[in-house]
């Protein structure tokens, strides 16, 4: 989230597409709810009206997988009426910055696309540069090749006649959303958006964030309160467990995991560190340097040092896409031959279970780490197959909830909040910093005698104060885990005129250094943790002071990232001249006087107009039109993997960058086409469980609220189909079929596309063959493919059908 | 005296107050299956000696638009509540804080209470050996402590809020008059059976929730207390006993629906 | 309107410890003392905590006695919550007091039909063992001449549901073996 849960009470329009907050978020609908007494307007835009459409003031369905052209016409409709903010726009987003002459759009595809490797060559979309190097930009926004005019001629397809054909969105209603939703490009009014995986599980989900931000930097609407692009992050610290790496594509703090081009730290900073002309860019990731190195100093402490390039060697260089897909597909190709897993249930979570099932078969050994007897360490158990015919050893180790342990979690605010231990751990079960800590030890004392490239493992900085021998007694520091994460000074160091002890922590990431003098396990962090005691936790902070501008930051509550600054991208909330857009909810302004910002910690301490507000981007300004992505500098509508219909807007059916796992590795991964599946299917959640279910399935009191899966579908559906309600069905794609209750209501209505009827059901995932209440999981469903630039699955659209099956009604 | 305010506009159906009255009683949970009639989500079916507050789902389109509402199943916690006046043991009370609470060690297992009951909200332990009455407390020991009942307290849109009775009223009239679009101009339970200390508002007609509607605006005691007056002691057949409280309060409230010129029938389902 | 949530820690010391005792007792006003007990929360042992399920980060309070998880409520005092839980968040009690969480290792050999019962002294090392010989049979220094020093070999998922220190360890335990294969929720 750019901004946080309590400041939607500033929004004047929410509009909430992609997510269903009041059931996956429900504590949002308190913001929103006191947000509407004060008059906002509440938008609700999804393919069935859920528990968030019952408490919007507009509910508008559109066909899953159609976003792009939903948004787009959106797009289309602010820059045709003149709803934009202009001085935002010109000074703050990339509209007048011009376009390479080799930037071209036809028949949906842009140039450079390269059809045998479905990729682009993206040096086509690059800015025009001048002879100093620098962006050249028209301010007048007339020149043919702006961004700006590149952006208005690419969406004037969007009309809304055929938006309206392509999502089936009923045309008044559309027309409604589009009305309130630009309302917001005065300056006196904001918008904030909403979503969830919703918006991001789709072949093309990057760029339906895109059209998000696209439309709210046009209506001015980042970096205010009330305002913002809020991605709704569905589990407790996936954050945190996100900034923290456990990604193949990234060490911690959003730094690139090396590639096998980097043969040196060198070359990995040359190919990483991004350079501007432009003295007004404060060019943030400029500091790439300060950040690896520390990161490598908190790694490999003392075996770290410029003479071996900062043990750069000793980190793994990937060679192509290890994202979840990928892995499942090597495993079930017979590479991977070991796996742990840390709280994660990919036998129920996982797309096409059927197939990442029959891979985690193939694995020589299991460990999973968990509460609860999961559906992945059980697969063996599972209905149907015989325990002996499945070789793979298992460990099933305990671990301790959360209230039986020490630490800190990042909510999807970038709150990173204290929690303590309430109780011991039941029984044996120890928390997943003793168990962590202990296989570092076991597998350290291996590699001690020797083996394949020890180095990185014997040498690695481990010392959590709990000796060298596995001791289920003693339990390691997180105090001490999260200092080094903070980061101290390796040796005395003087950093603008003030002398830092060795040991001492690093007080922010602006005093980072480059030459090992500083380690820091994550750059973003340095600043939770400023000093040697547990009152210098920050994270711990329960202070509900607010800040001068009074508008909720609670700045001395706990701690956010970056330096504690609660509203991304806020130097945009104001004018050049440092005077807030809205000055009745500011978020910063210039204090000509004492010569400084008030209100939210600043995006950087430069007066105002000194640098471009967008600091981490490396031109500042944001991007309207994006060079960088693998799809295309601006979205375009293209139809899921599987769709019922042809698409309306060009020749290319789907997106052309993503990778198609159906050709290239065809075993179980059929895909459907309309003639035998002719319904949309799509999966999402209740407000009752959570994810795959083992951490509510085997709770009595929410197993009880939602005892089976229920497949939503509408009630003209159910009459062809002979279903009433609570009758047993079945859903059926190309690869796998599933059976639930029927739930048939008007909540779900068909769609009209081009004068046909296209129907679609939803299925709640959460069940698998474990817990207190059980059931078949969803996601045998859901294919492998991903987005073209997060390789996240196409969980949100496939084809399917829908029958009776045997059994009766409730 | 206190009450609760429930305002279906403001729910939107988590369920956490389902949760937080059974995290507080320690009340435990039911084998469940899904629910067909009427759409679903709602589980359990009904009142319980185990669930003593179930939201309810309902589909409802007024003035042309396509509404889900959250409805709310628990005891009103009458102003004068029959089911006290009923019990032969006194082990129902009204407390002048508002709760309608009861001493599980007085009850006899008679079901008097739930025969009085307009709302039929007193559900009997049929598992147990020595079966009780059980119901929605209002977290009496919360309220007595100066705390919220478990229900207001969890909920996140403030649809359930805890105060005085009177000061929820004005709250409510409040609203209604602000929002004169958005809600059925009544207040449920200022003076159903007398008033209760559990007040609704709602943008869709009452009976849509499953709410009665046909319930006379006067207190029923006075004739339950007849009724009781009738039957000389416990010992007496229970048929007979159960049979003569349940006949005086059906014929009140049928008489009740009378003066309304047979308005429509509702009722809890 | 205004509603009163108090708060159950005190507004100061207790609360800066995220940790504090409740010496609620009943108060005055109470009609029918026979009928109604004080609160279970009295004399409890109170700690903060922030709910373990999706990202908006609630507080709570954990009540305990004698070891005992007694009760688990929203935090009044919390920014976000204000005191208030979803259905999920209000369940977390079940999810401290709970027959079916696993209380020790287990164990299922290849191909094995059960669950056998193990100590962490047996597993560690077993599990160690494993690694290091997985890792030194699918360890790969080079490729193409150029240096890669990483295994395909072993993946490792998960950490969502982990603390950010818990993470932190696990992203730095996972590059010194040299995994590749490192994913977790945020990507699915």
């Amino acid at each position: 989230m750019t901004n946080h849960w309590s400041d939607m009470v500033h929004a004047d329009v929410i509009m909430i597409m992609g997510s269903n907050a009041a059931e996956n978020h429900p504590i949002a609908t308190k913001w929103i709810t006191r947000a509407k007494e004060k008059g906002a307007i509440v938008v609700s835009a999804d393919p069935r009206y859920t528990r968030t459409s019952s408490f919007a003031d507009v509910y508008c369905k559109f066909r899953s997988g159609t976003d792009i052209a939903f948004v787009g016409g959106m797009i289309n409709y602010a820059l045709q009426n003149d709803f934009v903010q202009k001085d935002y726009v010109l000074n703050y987003t990339n509209a007048s910055f011009i376009i390479s002459e080799k930037y071209g759009f036809d028949d949906g595809l842009f140039t450079g696309y390269n059809p045998a490797s479905r990729s682009y060559d993206k040096s086509h979309w690059a800015y025009e540069l001048d002879g100093k190097g620098m962006p050249v930009r028209d301010m007048t926004l007339q020149h043919p090749r702006c961004a700006f005019q590149l952006l208005k001629k690419h969406f004037q397809r969007y009309d809304v006649d055929t938006v309206c054909n392509i999502t089936g969105a009923p045309r008044d209603v559309y027309l409604q959303v589009c009305r309130h939703y630009t309302s917001t490009w005065a300056p006196d009014r904001v918008g904030t958006w909403l979503y969830a995986m919703g918006a991001t599980q789709h072949t093309h989900g990057t760029q339906n964030i895109r059209t998000y931000a696209i439309l709210q930097l046009l209506l001015g609407n980042v970096g205010l309160a009330g305002g913002g692009v809020n991605a709704l992050r569905g589990e407790s610290n996936v954050q945190g467990s996100t900034d923290m790496a456990l990604l193949f594509h990234i060490l911690p703090g959003y730094l690139a995991s090396p590639t096998a081009a980097d043969q040196s730290l060198a070359a990995y900073l040359a190919s990483n560190t991004p350079r501007t002309n432009d003295p007004k860019s404060a060019n943030w990731w400029g500091n790439y340097p300060k950040y690896i190195v520390s990161l490598l100093k908190a790694w490999y402490g003392g075996h770290a040092a410029r003479e071996n390039d900062f043990a750069f060697s000793y980190i793994p260089k990937r060679s192509g896409d290890y994202s979840w897909i990928s892995l499942f597909e090597a495993m079930y190709a017979g590479q991977i031959k070991g796996l742990m897993l840390f709280g994660q249930n990919p036998a129920v979570g996982g797309p096409n279970t059927n197939k990442e099932i029959k891979a985690l078969e193939k694995l020589d050994w299991m460990v999973a780490v968990d509460l609860w007897e999961t559906e992945t360490a059980s697969i063996w158990k599972r209905p149907g197959v015989k325990p002996a015919d499945i070789k793979t050893e298992i460990f099933l180790l305990p671990s301790a909830s959360s209230v039986e342990k020490e630490g800190s979690i990042t909510n999807s605010a970038r709150w990173a909040q204290w929690r303590y231990a309430a109780v011991h751990p039941v029984g044996n079960s120890r928390s997943d910093l003793w168990i962590l800590d202990a296989l570092c030890k076991a597998v350290k004392k291996e590699y001690a005698a020797g083996g394949v490239f020890p180095e990185p493992i014997t040498r690695l900085a481990w010392d959590y104060g709990t000796g060298e021998e596995v001791d289920v007694r003693k339990e390691p520091d997180v105090h001490r885990v999260a200092k080094e994460i903070n980061g101290y000074f390796t040796q005395e160091k003087t950093v603008g005129g003030r002398q830092y002890k060795k040991g001492e922590q690093v007080p922010g990431f602006a005093l980072l250094q480059d030459d090992g003098s500083t380690c820091s396990g994550n750059w973003l962090y340095c600043n939770s943790y400023a000093g040697p005691e547990k009152k210098d936790n920050k994270m711990a902070r329960r202070s509900k002071r607010d800040a001068m501008n009074g508008i909720g930051l609670y700045p001395d509550w706990a701690w956010c990232w970056p330096v504690n600054r609660r509203i991304l991208y806020n130097r945009a909330s104001v004018d050049p001249t440092g005077k807030p857009w809205n000055p009745k909810r500011w978020v910063i302004r210039w204090n000509a006087g004492k010569k400084q910002w008030e209100g939210d910690v600043p995006d950087g301490p430069w007066p105002p107009g000194e640098k471009h507000p967008f600091i981490m981007k490396p031109d500042g300004h944001a991007w309207l039109f994006a060079g960088n992505l693998n799809d295309g500098p601006l979205p375009e509508h293209y139809e899921p993997l599987e769709s019922p219909l042809p698409n309306m807007m060009s020749r290319q059916q789907v997106n052309p960058a993503i990778k198609l796992w159906h050709k290239d590795a065809p075993e179980m991964n059929a895909v459907g086409t309309a003639d035998r599946f002719p319904i949309v299917g799509t999966t999402y959640r209740v407000s009752e469980h959570w994810q795959a279910g083992a951490m509510t399935r085997n709770l009595p009191w929410l197993a009880e609220l939602v005892p089976d899966v229920f497949v939503e579908m509408g009630v003209d559906l159910a009459r062809q189909k002979g279903v009433q309600n609570g009758d047993r069905v079945t859903l059926e794609t190309a690869r796998g079929k599933m059976s639930g209750y029927a739930l048939v209501t008007r909540r779900f209505e068909p769609f009209r596309h081009n004068g046909k009827i296209v129907h679609e059901v939803g299925v709640i995932w959460h069940f698998g063959y474990q817990g207190i209440v059980k059931g078949d999981s969803a996601n045998v469903l859901t294919p492998h493919v991903g987005d073209a630039n997060t390789m996240i699955p196409e969980y949100k659209a496939f084809l399917c059908n829908v029958y009776k099956a045997k059994g009766g009604a409730s | 005296m206190k009450a609760l305010l429930i305002d279906v506009t403001r729910c939107v159906g988590c369920r956490g107050c389902q949760v937080a009255c059974k995290e507080w009683n320690e009340l435990p949970a039911e084998k469940t299956r899904f629910f067909a009639s009427p759409k679903g989500y709602q589980n359990p079916r009904d009142l319980s000696s185990k669930t003593w507050r179930v939201v309810t789902y309902n589909e409802a389109q007024t003035n042309g638009r396509f509404e889900w509402v959250f409805g709310h199943l628990q005891c009103f916690h009458c102003i004068e509540p029959s089911c006290a006046t009923a019990c032969p043991v006194s082990a129902l009370q009204k407390t002048k804080e508002g709760p309608v609470v009861y001493d599980p060690d007085r009850c006899l297992g008679c079901r008097y209470c739930q025969l009085a009951c307009p709302f039929l909200v007193p559900r009997f332990e049929w598992d147990k050996a020595i079966p009780k009455i059980t119901k929605c407390t209002m977290c009496a020991d919360r309220v007595a402590a100066g705390e919220e009942p478990a229900c207001a307290k969890v909920c996140p849109t403030d649809a359930i809020v805890f105060g005085e009775r009177e000061d929820l009223i004005a709250e409510a009239e409040n609203r209604i008059h602000r929002n004169p679009r958005g809600y059925v101009h009544h207040i449920y339970g200022k003076d159903e059976v007398g008033g209760t200390c559990v007040l609704h508002l709602s943008n869709v007609p009452f009976e849509v929730l499953g709410y009665r509607t046909d319930l006379p605006k006067i207190s029923l005691r006075e004739y339950t207390k007849t009724a009781m007056q009738v039957v000389p002691h416990v010992k007496i057949g229970l048929a007979v006993a159960l049979g003569a409280v349940s006949w005086v309060i059906q014929r009140r409230i049928r008489n009740g629906r009378d003066e309304k010129n047979g308005s429509s029938s509702g009722g809890e389902s | 309107m205004k509603i009163s949530r108090r708060t159950f820690l005190g507004a100061t010391g207790g609360s800066a410890l995220g940790t504090a005792v409740s010496l609620f007792g009943p108060q005055k006003g109470r009609a029918h003392a026979a009928q109604t007990p004080p609160m279970k929360t009295v004399r409890t042992k109170q700690s903060t905590t922030i709910c373990p399920y999706c990202g908006v980060g609630c507080g709570l309070i954990v009540s305990a006695r004698d070891g005992k998880v007694v009760s688990i409520e929203g935090d009044p005092d919390h920014p976000i919550n204000e005191g208030s839980l979803c259905s999920k968040g209000m369940a977390l009690y079940q999810v401290a007091v709970n027959e079916r969480r696993l209380r020790s290792v287990l164990y299922r050999a290849p191909g094995g039909s059960r669950w056998e019962e193990k100590t962490w002294e047996w597993a560690v090392p077993e599990i160690a063992k494993r690694i290091k010989r997985t890792r030194d049979a699918t360890f790969r220094r080079e490729e193409g001449g150029r240096t890669v020093n990483r295994t395909e070999g072993i993946a490792c998922l998960g950490g969502a549901a982990l603390d950010n220190e818990e993470c932190y360890l696990y992203s730095k335990l996972a590059r010194a073996l040299g995994v590749a294969y490192l994913e977790h929720q945020a990507r699915i």
